[in-house]
């Protein structure tokens, strides 16, 4: 006897319902009881309404598996409207990223590595840490991982940067507006959980496999999050008599948000960006499942063959690039406080 | 005493009705791909509903499996294991650790070049090295190579550049997973774009997408080991052999399940039932147990020859 099926019939909907499909397929359940003998899955107990078990009784009543399929369906029916508006507009990211690979690929290592110690000097102004670099930097180019360090860091630089770009605003508005902020927090939330091949393997029916803003769709999405809930939380924290005071002195919207707000919550703004570097170098290793160059690579060839030190070195060697962008950028952003602290000081 | 022991297995087996005195606890492999799946649940209901056997099935792929095997000895049974990428597999039979059983698909794994049906339709002559040589914008002008760390890696880029595809204009693009290389193929297919590059069959996605294999020209066993190697100086064009696809469970398990092993020795699917089930399975969205399911269903007369017949009589209800 079939669950629910009396239901259906006091309600009247027999009709409705039509006859059950004898060709729908067999649940393990089910042959299991007929290899017992007995005609039907063992009663113990009411099953939960669900969608497959109103099916059986009612077959009107679609499956959970006609619910994926309607919403793969309905995917693939749209993609061509998706892929229109989705492909100019990301396209640009291809384009810095094939330019950052380029560009690491082309510069000699002789002139990459003093322009990154510059760099990381000019952040930080600080020597032990740019020393710092400088070792962690050749301790790659000596274990012969120089190329795909380097590429990793190309990718993590500009994903991090667009993620700045498009996070910032995005934050200063949500922080302009209880309800944009109501809005943005579950979307955000959403970003930071959802398993990134959720959507990465939908996304290879919109462009080509080989575009390599599939992986940057896939960081920047999950790095972005940090930088905006901080600039949010940065603008929102600015004290309210400094507000006052500059409305005061009848400055416009937009010198209050460039000359008072912003420079006051460049420090949370600050380990926003820092958080976001943490994250896209954490999404390194599965933008190489999606084709990234770089040390994802070697760390998923080690996982594959079991070349445990491959993996090792690799692992080891996305943590340092780690470290070495969280001490600078920690270095910038104490930098940053120090000099409103002499600012504001008497 | 020994009496004693007798009627106390006597009675346990009594107690638990269905369970047959001398099966216990199973272990069995299930790999993470379309075809393994069905395997491992054909056999884990023929264990349970045949043999009453307590299966436990360890989801798992080929490399985890094959060292959980060598270093633990568990699980009991590996099924579908491609041989070819796991030569440690030969060590563990040398040190007497793990029985070969049987090879699960009869015709063994295919490996090779594909392009899709439609194009091959519009263009047959794209189904030889020659044609795609002489247009590789018709194919898309790439090749998708499977992910490094994969077996086929090298032996693709060896045949890439033996063949003078790569001269030719043939861009190889190596996925970064299995999955995007499947998705490739389903994404070209939705769009009927061209695409050419490596798979393997039996599997979902061949089961679903119909492929038509590019002429690799003959198997030479010698240039393929050397194109296998990742150094070889003068890689020579070689198709692929036929991939042995093993059942295998270890020496003790055995020893201990006499009659489990002899079943499994007899699970073995041929490349068109397997790829009947797969297109099966694809066509009503069916899972990988239900398209057991439908193996168990409608092929009594392949499986009743592979049972003892005290288990045929326990899954009499099925046969007749």
């Amino acid at each position: 006897m079939v669950h629910y099926q009396k239901l259906f019939e006091r309600l009247g909907l027999s009709d409705w319902c039509g006859a059950t499909d004898a060709d729908a397929p067999m649940s393990m359940a089910q042959l299991m009881a007929r290899a017992k003998g007995g005609g039907s899955v063992s009663e113990d107990g009411v099953p939960f309404p669900s969608l497959d078990v109103l099916h059986q009784a009612c077959p009107a009543i679609g499956q959970t598996r006609d619910v994926t399929a309607g919403i793969e369906g309905g995917f693939l029916a749209i993609r061509g409207q998706l892929k229109f508006v989705l492909d100019p507009i990301t396209q640009p990211l291809s384009w810095m990223l094939e330019g950052a690979l380029a560009a690491v690929d082309v510069v000699p290592w002789w002139l990459m590595i003093p322009l990154l110690v510059a760099l990381a000097w000019a952040v930080s102004r600080s020597r032990g840490t740019t020393a710092f670099v400088a070792a962690v930097i050749l301790v790659f180019a000596v274990v012969d991982h120089y190329q795909p360090a380097m590429q990793t860091l190309a990718i993590v630089f500009v994903c991090t940067g667009i993620s700045v770009i498009l996070g910032v605003p995005v934050g200063i508005l949500m922080s302009k507006s209880d309800t944009t902020q109501r809005m943005a927090i579950p979307v955000l939330d959403l970003l930071q959980t959802l398993p990134t091949f959720v959507y990465l393997i939908p996304l290879i029916f919109l462009f080509s496999v080989t575009e390599p803003k599939l992986y940057g769709i896939a960081i920047i999405l999950y790095a972005i999050v940090p930088v905006i809930r901080l600039t949010d939380l940065g603008v929102r924290l600015v004290p309210e008599d400094v507000v006052e005071a500059a409305d005061a002195f009848g400055m416009s919207g937009w010198q209050k948000l460039t000359r008072v707000e912003l420079p006051l919550a460049l420090p949370n703004i600050m380990a926003g960006v820092n958080q976001t570097i943490m994250m896209s170098l954490a999404m390194v290793v599965i933008a190489s499942l999606v084709s990234a160059p770089g040390l994802g690579v070697l760390v998923l060839r080690g996982i594959r063959n079991l070349e445990l030190g491959v993996g090792i070195v690799a692992g080891l060697g996305i943590v340092l690039l780690a470290v070495i962008l969280d001490r600078v950028s920690k270095a910038a952003l104490a930098r940053v406080g120090r000099r409103r602290d002499d600012r504001s000081g008497p | 005493m020994k009496k004693l022991l007798i009627a106390g297995a006597l009675a346990l087996s009594t107690a638990t009705p269905g369970a047959a005195a001398d099966c216990g606890e199973v272990s069995i492999s299930e790999m993470d791909w379309a075809s393994s799946i069905i395997v491992t649940h054909v056999s884990k209901f023929l264990m349970e509903q045949g043999y009453g056997c307590d299966v436990t099935v360890v989801p798992t792929t080929t490399e985890p499996a094959i060292t959980s095997l060598a270093e633990t000895g568990e699980p009991d049974i590996v099924t579908e294991l491609w041989v070819a990428y796991t030569p440690v597999f030969y060590e563990l039979k040398d040190q007497g650790k793990v029985v070969e059983l049987a090879d699960v698909l009869v015709d063994g794994g295919i490996e090779g070049w594909w392009i899709p049906a439609y194009l091959a339709k519009k263009r047959p002559e794209l189904t030889t090295i020659e044609g795609i040589m002489a247009d590789p914008e018709a194919v898309g002008g790439r090749f998708h190579d499977c992910p490094q760390g994969w077996g086929c890696d090298l032996t693709n880029l060896s045949n890439l550049q033996a063949s003078g595809l790569l001269e030719a204009g043939i861009e190889r693009f190596q996925h970064g997973s299995g999955e995007t290389l499947a998705a490739a193929i389903a994404a070209a297919y939705e769009n009927e774009e061209p695409w050419f590059g490596y798979y393997w069959a039996p599997t979902s996605v061949l089961g679903a997408y119909e492929m038509v294999p590019v002429d690799m020209g003959p198997h030479d066993p010698d240039a393929h080991e050397c194109n296998t190697s990742g150094e070889c100086p003068n890689p020579k064009m070689s198709s692929y052999p036929v991939a042995t696809v093993l059942t295998t469970v270890t020496t003790t398990f055995a020893d201990r399940e006499p009659q489990i092993a002899e079943l499994m020795r007899n699970v073995q699917f041929t490349n068109a039932q397997m790829q009947g089930l797969l297109s099966w399975q694809e066509a009503n969205g069916a899972s990988a147990e239900e398209t057991a399911v439908q193996f168990l269903t409608t092929h009594q007369d392949v499986w009743s020859g592979w049972i003892s017949s005290e288990a045929r009589g326990k899954l009499s209800a099925l046969l007749n």
